[in-house]
C-alpha cells in the first residue's frame, strides 16, 4: 500500500509512510519466510506440481524480494553520493515491492481461476492467463483497493477524498474478476468483503470515525476479516473449482507436529509482539517532553 | 564433408536409487550443425509407480533449436553448435526423451546461491557476537570506543540482515523450485518441523533486532539494551542451528522407515521429532557454528587491521585497536573450538558416512594402518602426485573413534562415489585451517608476552591476507561436505537426480539470479563499508551512552 504512495506522492507521504515501514520491514520479510515454510508443511503433495507451474514466477519473485530488501536497507543508511540518495533507493524499493505484489497476485489469480494453467503438462501460460477475462481486473482491482486503503492505514488525511472512489473502483473490478474467473465463486457471501472494504474509506471520510478506522489494530482486524471472508469464497477449491485443496494437506503424525509447533511458536511470537508493543509505547513516552 | 563425432550419454533410471549413464556417440556433419538420428532404444522405466513422483511427468527437453521442444528417442534432431552440444544429454525416462541435464543446472544454481548466501550468514552471526561483546565491554567499562564499535557494527548487521533475510528466502523457495522431490520428502517427514522451528528462531531474531535497533530509548536499565542483543544473537544462531540440523539429517536421515521407502517409495513409521537429533547433528552443529564465528572474526578482523594500518587519526587508531583485540580474541578461541569440533566431525563421518570418509581420505581399498594422504589423486588405482604419511590416518581414526579398520571406496558401487576431487578441497581446508591456527598461535604467544600483536605491521598484514583466506577455507569446507555427499541429496535414500526439477524454463531466470548475486554481494560489502563509516567517529564518540542507534 505504502509503495504506491511513495512512488506517486513522495513529498506528501514519505515521512508518514517511512515511519511505519522502516522499523518493521524486517518483520514483514520474515513473514514471507514463514509463509513459504508453512505452505511446505501444510501442503507437501502440492510442491512438485507447484514448482513446475510457477518455476519462472517464483524465480522472478525471488530476485525482486532480494531487490526489495536490499534497496530499503541501503536507503535506510545511505548518505547521499552523486545521484544515489534515500529517495531513489526508497522508490526502487517501492517499484520492486509493487512488482512483487503483481507477481503474487498473478499467482493467486491463476490459483483461484485456473486461467493459463495446464496441470498435467505442468505449465502456466502467461498469454492464456492474460487472455482470460478475469485476470487483469483481478490485478487492477487488488491494486486499486491497496492504493485506496493506504491513506487510511497511514492516516494521510489530505488523501481523504480519493480513498472512497478508488477503493470502490477496486471492489467493483475485483467482483467482476471473481465472476469471470468462475461464476460459482460469486455467492451471497461476497457481500461481506465488499461491505467491509467499502466501510473503511467511508468511515475515514468523517472526522469522528477517521481516527478509529486509522487505528492500526482496528485496521488490521478489518483487513483480516476482509481477506478471510474472501478466501472462504474460494477455499477449499483451487484452479477454477477443479481441485480440492484438502486433498493435498498433510496428515498422520505430521499434522500433530504441525499443531504443536504452531502452538509453541505462536505463543512465542505473541510474547515477542507484546514486547515489541511495550518497546514502542515506552519509546513514545520517552520522546514526549516531561509534563 | 568432414564428419565429426561427439560423445553423448544416456541416463537410465533403472531403479529409484540406481542411475546409470550409458555412453554413446552421435555423428555430426560439420562443426556448425549436425543432423543425426538419436539411436537409443527406449527402455521402459523399471520405476515402480509409487516412485514416479520423482520423475519428470513430461520431459521438457531440448530447447536449443527452433520448432517443437519435444524429442523422442529415435527422432531426428538438429543439433546446435559445439558448445551446446557438449552440454546435451539424452535422458531416458519412462517416457524416453532427450533433454538438457537440468539436474546439473539445479545443482549449480543452488550451489551458487547458497555459496553466496553463506557469506552473508557468516557476517550476520559473527557481527551479532561482536556487537554484543563490544556493547558489554563498553557498558561495563564506560568505554565510548567500544560503544561506538557496537553502534557502527549494528548498522552493518542491519544491512547484512536485510540482504541475508531475502537471500534466505531465495534458498527456501529455490529448494522447492529446484528440488521438489526432496522438499516433498522433507515436507512429509519431520524435517519440515526443523524449517518451521527455524522460522520461529528467525522471528525471535527479527523482533529482538527491531527493538534493539529502533527503540534503544525504551529501556532505562544499564544492561537492558545489551540483554536484548543476547536475544538477537539467540535468534540468529538458533536459525543457523536449525538449518544445520536439516543438513545433518541429509547426511544421516532418520524419522521414517527408510528401507521401505527406498524399495517402494512408501513413507511409513514417521516420527516428526526424530530429525531434531540424528547421529551427526551435534557434531555438525558444533563444527558449523564454531567455524562460522571463527571465519567471520578473521574476516572482520582483517578489515580492522587494514583500516588500522591506513589511519593516522589517534581516535581511529584506538577505535580499531579495540576492534582488533576483540576479533583477535574471538579468532583464537574459535580456532581452537573449530579444530576440536572438526576432529570430532571427522570421527562422526567415519561412523555414519564411511563412503564420504573414504573419498575425503582417498582410501581406495579398505584396511588398517592407513597413511594420511595429503593432496594427490588416483590414477588407475594408484595414488600419485601427493604425500603419504604412514599410519597417521589410522592413528587419528583410532584416537577419535576407536575404529582401526578403515573403509575404502571399492567397498561401494562406483555409481555411489562422490567426485574424488573432494579429497583436494578437504586437504586445502585442513591445511588452510592449520595455517590459520599457526598464525593465531603466534598472535596468542605475542599477546601473552605483552608484545601487542594488534599493533605490529606484519601481523596486521598477515591478518589482512588470512582474513580473506579464512573465507575461502570456510567455503571449501561446505563444498567438501556437500559434494562429498553426492550423488545423494539425502544420504543413501534419494539421489539429486531423483529430487531435481527438470523444467527447462528455470534456465533463464536461474541465470538472472546468478547475475543478480554477482552484482549483489560486492554491492552489499560496499554498503557495509559505507554504513560503517557513514558517521564520523568523533560524532559517534560524543554519542557515548545517549540514546542513538541508527538514523531512524
Amino acid at each position: 500500500m505504502g509503495s504506491v504512495l511513495l512512488l506517486l506522492f513522495w513529498k506528501a507521504s514519505s515521512k508518514r509512510v517511512l515511519d511505519y515501514i522502516v522499523p518493521i520491514w524486517e518483520v514483514t520479510g520474515t513473514f514471507g519466510a514463514f509463509w513459504v515454510v508453512i505452505t511446505d508443511f501444510a501442503f507437501p503433495n502440492i510442491l512438485i506440481p507447484a514448482s513446475k507451474l510457477y518455476a519462472v514466477a517464483l524465480m522472478l519473485f525471488l530476485i525482486l524480494f532480494v531487490a526489495r530488501n536490499s534497496t530499503i536497507v541501503f536507503g535506510e543508511y545511505i548518505i547521499k553520493k552523486r545521484w544515489l540518495d534515500h529517495k531513489k533507493l526508497y522508490q526502487m524499493y517501492s517499484l520492486s515491492t509493487i512488482a512483487l505484489g503483481i507477481i503474487a497476485l498473478t499467482i493467486f489469480s491463476s490459483i483461484i481461476s485456473g486461467s493459463g494453467i495446464n496441470i498435467e503438462a505442468g505449465y502456466f501460460s502467461v498469454p492464456q492467463w492474460i487472455g482470460s477475462a478475469g485476470s487483469i481486473p483481478f490485478i487492477l482491482g487488488a491494486l486499486l483497493i491497496g492504493v485506496g486503503l493506504a491513506p487510511v492505514f497511514y492516516g494521510l488525511h489530505p488523501f481523504r477524498k480519493i480513498t472512497l472512489p478508488v477503493t470502490a473502483a477496486g471492489v467493483a473490478l475485483s467482483s467482476i474478476s471473481f465472476y469471470f474467473s468462475s461464476p460459482g465463486l460469486v455467492t451471497p457471501l461476497i457481500a461481506v468483503p465488499i461491505v467491509l472494504t467499502i466501510l473503511v474509506p467511508v468511515l475515514f471520510m468523517y472526522q469522528k470515525t477517521a481516527a478509529l478506522v486509522s487505528n492500526k489494530l482496528v485496521f488490521s482486524i478489518v483487513a483480516t476479516a476482509i481477506l478471510f471472508s474472501m478466501s472462504f469464497l474460494v477455499y477449499p477449491t483451487a484452479f477454477g473449482r477443479t481441485l480440492n485443496v484438502d486433498d493435498f494437506t498433510t496428515s498422520g503424525p505430521m499434522s500433530g507436529a504441525f499443531l504443536i509447533i504452531t502452538a509453541v511458536g505462536g505463543i512465542m511470537l505473541a510474547v515477542m509482539v507484546y514486547f515489541y508493543l511495550v518497546a514502542v509505547k515506552r519509546s513514545q513516552l520517552a520522546r514526549e517532553p516531561a509534563a | 564433408m568432414k564428419v565429426k563425432s561427439f560423445p553423448i550419454f544416456q541416463k537410465q533410471h533403472v531403479a529409484h536409487q540406481q542411475t546409470e549413464w550409458k555412453k554413446g556417440r552421435i555423428t555430426c556433419s560439420s562443426m556448425r550443425s549436425c543432423v543425426r538420428k538419436v539411436e537409443w532404444i527406449s527402455v521402459e522405466g523399471k520405476v515402480p509407480p509409487g516412485r514416479r513422483e520423482f520423475m519428470p511427468a513430461e520431459v521438457p527437453l531440448v530447447t536449443v533449436e527452433a520448432g517443437s521442444p519435444f524429442r523422442r528417442i529415435g527422432e531426428e534432431v538438429t543439433w546446435l553448435p559445439l558448445y551446446f552440444r557438449l552440454t546435451l544429454f539424452v535422458k531416458n525416462t519412462h517416457y524416453g526423451s532427450a533433454m538438457i541435464p537440468m539436474d546439473l543446472f539445479d545443482r549449480f544454481l543452488f550451489a551458487f546461491t547458497i555459496g553466496s548466501h553463506i557469506i552473508l550468514v557468516t557476517m550476520s552471526i559473527t557481527l551479532i557476537v561482536l556487537i554484543s561483546a563490544s556493547e558489554f565491554i563498553g557498558t561495563r567499562n564506560n568505554n565510548s570506543y567500544y560503544m561506538a564499535l557496537s553502534r557502527r557494527l549494528t548498522k552493518v548487521f542491519v544491512v547484512s540482515f536485510g540482504v541475508g533475510t531475502a537471500s534466505g528466502i531465495v534458498m527456501a523457495v529455490e529448494l522447492v523450485n529446484l528440488f521438489p522431490g526432496f522438499m516433498t520428502l522433507v515436507s512429509k517427514t519431520g524435517v519440515i518441523a526443523l524449517f518451521y522451528a527455524e522460522v520461529f528462531a528467525f522471528f525471535l531474531e527479527t523482533m529482538a533486532l527491531v527493538i534493539y535497533v529502533y527503540y534503544r530509548n525504551a529501556f532505562k536499565g544499564k544492561y537492558t539494551h545489551w540483554v536484548i542483543s543476547l536475544f538477537v544473537g539467540a535468534g540468529t544462531i538458533g536459525s543457523a542451528v536449525f538449518i544445520t540440523m536439516v543438513n545433518a539429517w541429509m547426511n544421516s536421515p532418520n524419522g521414517f522407515n527408510i528401507p521401505l521407502y527406498v524399495s517402494s517409495g512408501t513413507l511409513s513409521s514417521i516420527n516428526p521429532w526424530a530429525p531434531f537429533i540424528t547421529p551427526t547433528t551435534l557434531a555438525q552443529v558444533a563444527h558449523v557454528i564454531t567455524t562460522t564465528i571463527f571465519t567471520g572474526s578473521m574476516f572482520i578482523g582483517a578489515y580492522f587491521a587494514l583500516r588500522y594500518i591506513r589511519t593516522k587519526d589517534p581516535d581511529e587508531k584506538t577505535f580499531f585497536r579495540g576492534g582488533l583485540k576483540l576479533s583477535g580474541a574471538m579468532s583464537i578461541v574459535f580456532i581452537i573450538l573449530s579444530g576440536l569440533t572438526g576432529s570430532h566431525e571427522m570421527g562422526t563421518l567415519l561412523v555414519n558416512q564411511p563412503l564420504k570418509y573414504a573419498a575425503l581420505d582417498l582410501n581406495l581399498h579398505p584396511g588398517s594402518g592407513m597413511p594420511e594422504r595429503l593432496f594427490g589423486y588416483l590414477v588407475n588405482g594408484q595414488f600419485v602426485g601427493g604425500l603419504e604419511i604412514p599410519n597417521i590416518q589410522a592413528l587419528l581414526a583410532q584416537f577419535e573413534t576407536g575404529i582401526s579398520y578403515l573403509p575404502g571406496l571399492l567397498q561401494y558401487p562406483q555409481t555411489d562415489w562422490p567426485p574424488l576431487w573432494v579429497h583436494t578441497t578437504f586437504d586445502i581446508m585442513v591445511t588452510g585451517g592449520l595455517l590459520l591456527g599457526l598464525f593465531l598461535f603466534i598472535y596468542f604467544v605475542m599477546w601473552a608476552m605483552k608484545k601487542k600483536p594488534y599493533e605490529k605491521r606484519f601481523i596486521l598484514y598477515g591478518q589482512g591476507v588470512l582474513g580473506a583466506a579464512s573465507l575461502i577455507v570456510y567455503e571449501l569446507g561446505w563444498i567438501t561436505d556437500e559434494v562429498g555427499r553426492q550423488p545423494w541429496i539425502v544420504y543413501n535414500v534419494m539421489r539429486v537426480s531423483s529430487a531435481a526439477n527438470y523444467t527447462t524454463t528455470l534456465l533463464v531466470p536461474g541465470l538472472f539470479i546468478v547475475a543478480f548475486y554477482i552484482f549483489l554481494i560486492p554491492v552489499t560489502f560496499y554498503f557495509f563499508s559505507r554504513v560503517f563509516n557513514g558517521t564520523p567517529l568523533s560524532v559517534e564518540l560524543k554519542k557515548g551512552f545517549e540514546e542513538g542507534g541508527v538514523n531512524y
